[in-house]
């Protein structure tokens, strides 16, 4: 038999714990090719430079999560045939030949992933190229063509990856002595009394840190807002780690000391063990919770965005098209739609431009300076506005500037002084989402009622305080007209650089698009990696816990009794990291919405909602796997 | 028709104090054409109160007899009846929770949960039971006690000696009152000393709280601490020896010279 024969033989012997692994490399690999594809894809590369290069970046991105993960989950195997790379050394193979067995081993399992991968890839990514152009909004039927750069991209990544887990295999055979190749199934750790005083400390501090980084992100938006983050950063990141590493031991120590020794099969089958790898699993649950966390914030946050486009523009732009100071333009723009057939609602605004002053700490900005236009209801519903003022002397204000992160914290009603004017005051009643006129203009808006607004205009024009301006809005009836209308407007004014709302709309949707699908498809591969990686972790354990198993079946314990511990500790091992993270990215994306005009929460909803179920499934697969262990254990 | 005769012939058979009767036990491995029979029909009866010992080379079947009786496999044929309940009719699930209510177990290599203390081990197979923790203590209390390892509750099975992980299982095995305790080569794993001080402890549980035990051994010295020997053969019962009145030397000089005569044992001894 060859060296050769070998490996192919353990390899059939081994595919049992391999396959997941194998499936994990092929799907890295589908995902990367796909990637590489879309980056190259002449389709792609048309529509514009961004987002080749948002490809580009992503794909490197990849490569990390990629090869950390292959990395990682080769580690893990490594020591589950530990015992077998010692028995081949103890039957007297030198260590050459067992790293070259190894070695080929893995080339075998690579190059089968990598064919494999590309050869899924091929397939998939036609899909996923129409699956971003319906995201970005083009209808175009496109063929993928075949890209070989594309393949070869691929080929050499990943034949980067399998090097690092060549050398992984190559120092695990040279570095390990014997003795040590067979102890490494056993080394699980025995708990320790923890110090009381210390643990107990630390084990508050743990939670304590979480609460204070939760809190500082609820009220982030001051002056310090850059320093917020990085403190909430750092106290929610140590928090969860000592949570983790500290907490969760102190509990459990306090709960199994209150038992005195009766603890009881289900405890036995999830306490108890959960203690004796405490330390071990520290590490990973943490990552894996602040990596949940960030891609729970990351899908919720691109899927706000994209959800909330169309919201976004339109609360910004609530006229289709408008002209500034340019009465002719709009004339002449209101012909060519009525020549075109194009049915709409054309309105002038007379804008009362002037300076605004808040009350001291009214708003948390530096200044209290505002740069105020003043418009009239009635106005601005005579160009398609359904906007209402409420009574005399009374106002709604509306600005997209940088205040607008603080809409929901500025309390209302509040006082506007207007101009130098001591005494003319108005007050605001409601801070409105976006804005009334179209945002090309760097003003705030106050939105008046007719004879308040004729009111004011009589008593600055008068002193001189104020100036006016006019402004032309156009609102579109049949919003099926937009795309013909709004052709009409940028082939007239296209280097004018004022932007209509369709044109808005379509270059945003662009953008988020492509950032959903990015962080979509990147999404789906940190939460791929870290369900393996507690996937294959659990299976390891369930291995090393097979004897126990054997026992208890053996002392009278059906598979349903011993079952129901195991889902405990497995609601533990999936579910604390997945809370966790959930809760993490709920405060994380209540920060975030701050920079949304629109309610986001439906949106965050549904992508934390499509994350939990895949990662379910691997919680699902995993007590599939120990159920089956705790079958055949005995 | 003709079994429902036979069955309840079997059931006249058996008396009060009747703990365990098999009848006509066969145990066959292997699929058709390459049928090995490991048990040819084993007959056996213990009463309230024995300590059965179980001996014969390797290969006779003495395990796979222990293990069919233990309710841990299944014979091909055969009735079985321990405190009266069918076992061999018994569902899998039936079997598991007769298993954990009424039979006690102690394994060669202790098969104690690394993860938990001595008490917590212990106190394991009452977990699932109705048995009250203050009941379950005071049982604990007792057990420990006569075992000699009360000291031990708090340790880890890595902490303490092979001596005391088999008095671990002893007392795991004894926990839950049971009808009768099984024991699987419970000395094969500890050095002589260790060995006839379980020996002992077991010898005086059996006889102080009337404890049925059957071990499974290939050691003389341990079984000359039964009450009455089985010698299996091939799977066949090849004869039986009763301790009496006679002195544990005397008894273990009898054990000797039939292993003598049944020849095989040097092998195993090795």
């Amino acid at each position: 038999m060859t060296l050769f024969d070998l490996a192919f033989r353990s390899m059939r012997k081994n595919i049992k714990h391999y396959y997941l692994y194998f499936f994990a490399l092929i799907f890295s690999v589908v995902l990367y090719f796909v990637f590489a594809t879309l980056q190259h894809d002449p389709a792609v590369l048309a529509q514009n430079e961004q987002m080749s290069t948002a490809f580009l970046a992503a794909g490197i991105l990849l490569i990390f999560i990629a090869g950390i993960f292959v990395v990682y989950a080769n580690s893990i195997f490594l020591k589950r045939r530990s015992r077998e790379i010692g028995l081949y050394q103890l039957i007297g193979l030198k260590k050459r030949v067992v790293a070259r067995l190894l070695v080929i081993e893995n080339f075998l399992l690579g190059i089968t992933a990598l064919i494999l991968g590309i050869i899924v890839g091929m397939l998939v990514s036609r899909v996923f190229l129409l699956l971003l152009m319906k995201l970005i909004g083009y209808d175009l039927m496109i063929d993928v063509s075949f890209s070989m750069t594309a393949v070869i991209q691929t080929v050499f990544v990943f034949i980067g990856i399998f090097m690092f887990t060549t050398i992984q295999m190559i120092s695990t055979v040279y570095r390990n002595t014997l003795l040590s190749l067979f102890n490494t199934e056993k080394t699980g750790e025995h708990p320790k009394k923890p110090k009381t005083r210390n643990a107990a400390f630390l084990a508050i501090l743990g939670i304590a840190l979480i609460v204070l980084g939760y809190l500082i992100s609820d009220n982030m938006l001051n002056d310090l807002f850059l320093f917020n983050i990085l403190a909430v950063l750092a106290s929610i990141g140590v928090g969860t780690y000592l949570i983790f590493r500290v907490t969760i031991g102190w509990v459990f120590y306090k709960i199994r000391d209150g038992k005195a020794g009766h603890l009881g099969l289900s405890n036995s089958l999830s306490l108890a063990p959960l203690m004796h790898r405490l330390k071990g699993n520290a590490n990973s649950l943490t990552i894996i919770t602040i990596l949940s966390a960030m891609t729970l914030t990351m899908l919720a946050g691109a899927y706000s965005f994209y959800y909330a486009t169309e919201h976004e523009t339109r609360s910004q732009m609530p006229f289709d098209f408008i002209f500034e100071k340019n009465e002719t333009e709009a004339t002449e723009l209101s012909k060519e739609f009525d020549e075109k057939g194009i049915s709409y609602t054309h309105g002038a605004i007379d804008l009362l431009v002037l300076f605004g002053r808040m009350e001291e700490g009214a708003m948390p900005v530096p200044s209290n300076e505002l740069y105020i236009a003043i418009v009239s209801d009635k106005q601005l519903q005579q160009a398609g506005s359904d906007i209402e003022a409420p009574a005399d002397g009374s106002a709604i204000f509306y600005s997209t500037s940088s205040i607008s992160m603080f809409r929901d914290v500025i309390e209302m009603p509040l006082t506007l002084h207007l101009a130098d004017d001591e005494k003319t005051t108005i007050e605001i009643a409601e801070y409105a989402e976006g804005n009334s006129i179209n945002g090309t203009m760097l003003y705030s808006q106050l939105v008046v009622n007719e004879s308040t607004y004729e009111q004011l205009k009589d008593q600055f024009t008068a002193t001189g305080q104020a100036e006016m301006s006019r402004v032309d809005g156009f609102t579109i009836t049949d919003s099926a007209d937009l795309e013909a209308a709004s052709e009409i407007y940028v082939q007239r004014y296209n280097t004018s650089g004022h932007i209509d709302y369709y044109s808005a709309y379509q270059r945003a949707i662009e953008t988020n698009g492509l950032l959903i699908f990015i962080s979509g498809f990147l999404g789906l591969v940190f939460l791929i990696s870290t369900g393996s990686i507690l996937y294959f972790k659990q299976m390891t354990e369930a291995e090393q816990e097979k004897k126990s198993y054997g026992t208890l079946r053996q002392l009278g314990f059906s598979v349903k009794d011993i079952m129901r511990g195991i889902i405990k500790k497995q609601v533990f091992v999936f579910g604390l990291p997945l809370v966790l993270g959930l809760v993490h990215a709920i405060f994380a994306i209540k920060v975030l919405s701050s920079f949304f005009q629109s309610d986001i929460a439906f949106a965050a909803f549904v992508a934390m909602a499509m994350y939990t179920f895949i990662y379910l499934i691997f919680a699902f697969l995993t007590v599939g796997y120990y159920r089956n262990t705790v079958k055949n254990a005995l | 028709m003709a079994l429902l005769k036979r069955k309840s012939k079997t059931t006249d058979q058996i008396s009060k104090n009747t703990v365990l009767y098999a009848q006509n036990v066969r145990k066959s491995f292997g699929s058709k054409g390459n049928v090995q029979q490991v048990l040819k029909g084993i007959d056996l009866r213990v009463e309230e109160g024995e300590f059965v010992g179980i001996m014969g080379a390797s290969g006779a079947g003495k395990t796979t007899l222990l293990n069919i009786l233990a309710t841990i496999d299944r014979a091909t044929e055969g009735t079985i009846l321990i405190s009266g309940s069918d076992i061999s009719k018994m569902k899998d699930a039936a079997m598991a929770a007769f298993r954990r209510n009424q039979l006690g177990f102690i394994f060669q290599d202790y098969n104690l949960l690394d993860t938990l203390t001595v008490k917590e081990n212990i106190l394991l197979p009452v977990s699932l039971g109705k048995m009250r923790k203050k009941l379950a203590e005071a049982e604990f209390r007792t057990i420990a006690d006569i075992l000699g390892i009360a000291d031990l509750a708090d340790k880890y099975p890595h902490e303490i000696s092979g001596g005391q992980k088999q008095r671990t299982s002893a007392a795991r095995a004894l926990i839950n009152q049971p009808s009768m305790v099984f024991a699987d080569e419970p000395t094969g794993a500890l050095d002589s000393k260790s060995a006839s001080s379980l020996l002992g402890t077991m010898a005086d549980i059996n006889e102080k709280r009337g404890v049925t035990i059957m071990m499974v051994t290939h050691d003389p010295l341990a079984s000359s601490y039964c009450s009455r020997v089985v010698f299996l053969k091939d799977g066949n019962i090849y004869t039986e020896l009763y301790k009496g009145d006679k002195t544990r030397q005397a008894f273990f000089q009898e054990i000797l010279n039939i292993q003598a005569v049944l020849g095989g044992e040097s092998i195993d001894a090795l």
